[in-house]
């Protein structure tokens, strides 16, 4: 089970959700994806699309205003 | 994987403006809550720029800031957060379970703030540019991308005439498709009378979506005229839908009654037809759907929620955790033979005074107590010893000499 990290802090929407999705096609099944955020609208697209594609999603609160969205690769 | 098991008084399901009220009440009131969002923190007032009527705020005021100061207060009061999403509520005679991916949470209380989610229109080709591919449900998320582009926004509802004028301070044309005859919007009449007279929008009358083109991104909307059946394909760069909403409450089905469109029934003080689950906000059936009924309904159920928790708190105490022999006796207060063979017991019970409780549980209004006791029907007297049941009696037909059989025995 490999975890990677991926820096979007700066970055509006789409691009976050953009890399990520790119990010997740390279990873394995139970690779863990950590994407970390500062753009709020990242938390409506990115969770909801990570969900929808079949993966688990958890979000931690960084910092105010920050978050880093981890995603397992379910299938 | 196993699933870790937490506890907690009070669980709220949905971080909108109803979650966040439910969970200052719930957290002033001192019970150990926890209220689990899916993303965003806010819910759907984020998704508007300008709200004009949540009092308080004599100046339109950011949805997004708005809900940050919402978060900021009920933090305030110790309230866990959590965020990730709800798979499931299970239901068993005392507690709640709310279910995630990794963990259960288990609770005396569950407030229900899930709220909607906005509906589709179900054209060609529709999921192919959800995700950010250029069909869009937020226009404060996705304004200052669509600067000096044309755009198209679907409905004619308050949130679509709204943020459409909205948008034109951004895109360089807002195209607008309207079901309805010329002139006819459902929007409020300020909304209304504002985008017609805003040069940048443009209406297309009797018209919906046919299907939506491009390769990757969204290049082109195809309307087409109900009265007529034209098909108009329209070049534009983003499309917003504001076609009304959907609640988010398909996992409850079978758990709670709901109405045939999917919004959880409730009385006044938030309760739903299970005992111990609340509902508030815009999955609820009600008629205004805003951010100060939201806020009034999370009052009501964080407060409610706090009497319940109270309750069951109590209960432990007086018969779970009650030292010797107590009897529970459950009947229904609007029962005349219930009532007479509760009389009956407390006679009986004077003269072996000191040597055995009485518990009254009246299940008239709710029977959240007495399922506890595994009743199977009123009236019954069941013993306990040391907070366990020993007998269940439901034959009362001599129950002078049960109680005085019992208290022999045990006593
Ligand atoms: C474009 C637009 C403009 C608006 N303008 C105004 C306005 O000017 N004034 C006004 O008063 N109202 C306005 N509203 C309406 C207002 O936003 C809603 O009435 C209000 O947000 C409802 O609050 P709520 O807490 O019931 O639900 P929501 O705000 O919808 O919050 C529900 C939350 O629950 C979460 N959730 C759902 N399912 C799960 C799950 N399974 N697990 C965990 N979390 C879950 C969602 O992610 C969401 O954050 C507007 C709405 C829109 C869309």
């Amino acid at each position: 089970m490999a975890e990677k990290s991926l820096d979007c802090l700066g970055e509006a929407c789409p691009i976050p959700l953009v890399k990520a999705q790119k990010e997740m096609e390279r990873m394995a099944v139970n690779d863990v994806l950590i994407v970390n955020v500062d753009h709020s609208c990242a938390m409506k697209n990115l969770p909801d699309w990570a969900r929808s594609a079949g993966h688990a999603v958890e979000i931690e609160e960084v910092g105010e205003g920050e978050w880093d969205i981890i995603i397992q690769k379910l299938k | 994987m196993e699933k870790k098991t937490e506890h907690y008084d009070v669980v709220i399901v949905g971080g909108g403006p109803g979650g966040m009220t439910a969970a200052l009440y719930a957290g002033r009131a001192r019970l150990k809550t926890l209220l689990i969002e899916k993303s965003l923190i806010g819910g759907m007032a984020t998704y508007t720029s300008e709200v004009e009527n949540y009092p308080g705020f004599p100046e339109p005021i950011d949805g997004t800031e708005l809900m940050k100061s919402f978060d900021k207060q009920f933090r305030r009061f110790g309230v866990n957060v959590k965020l990730t999403d709800v798979r499931e509520i299970r239901v068993d005679c005392c507690t709640r379970t709310v279910s995630t991916f990794r963990t259960d949470y288990v609770a005396k209380a569950v407030v229900i703030a899930t709220g909607n989610k906005s509906r589709l229109t179900g054209a060609k080709n529709e999921d192919k540019f959800l995700n950010d591919k250029g069909i869009s449900f937020c226009a404060t998320c996705d304004a200052a991308r669509n600067t000096g582009k044309r755009i198209m926004v679907i409905g004619s509802g308050d949130a679509a005439i709204e943020e459409g004028t909205f948008l034109t301070k951004f895109a360089s044309e807002v195209i607008v498709s309207v079901m309805h005859d010329e002139g006819i919007m459902d929007a409020n009449k300020v909304a209304q009378e504002k985008a017609l007279a805003n040069p940048k929008m443009k209406f297309m009358w009797n018209t919906v979506v046919e299907s939506f083109e491009g390769e990757e991104e969204l290049k082109q909307v195809v309307l087409k005229n109900i009265k007529t059946g034209e098909l108009i394909p329209m070049d534009v760069d983003t499309c917003f839908l504001f076609i009304g909403y959907v609640p988010n409450t398909k996992m409850f089905e079978g758990l709670i009654d709901m109405t045939s469109r999917g919004y959880i029934k409730t009385n006044e003080d938030m309760e739903t037809s299970c005992t111990g689950i609340f509902a508030v906000g815009d999955c609820r059936d009600k008629t205004l759907r805003q951010i100060a009924t939201a806020v009034g309904d999370g009052a009501v159920a964080g407060y409610m929620a706090e009497k319940y928790v109270e309750e069951m708190d109590y209960v432990q105490k007086e018969i779970f955790e009650a030292k010797g022999l107590t009897m529970a006796f459950v009947y229904n207060a609007i029962d005349a033979v219930d009532r007479e063979f509760l009389s009956r017991a407390e006679k009986a019970q004077e003269l072996h005074k000191g040597k055995l409780g009485l518990r009254r549980i009246d299940i008239y209004k709710s029977d959240r107590i007495a399922c506890r006791l595994d009743y199977s029907k009123t009236p019954s007297l069941i013993f306990m010893q040391d907070g366990k049941v020993i007998e269940n009696v439901t034959d009362l037909s001599a129950i002078e000499n049960k109680i005085a059989e019992m208290v022999a025995k045990h006593g």
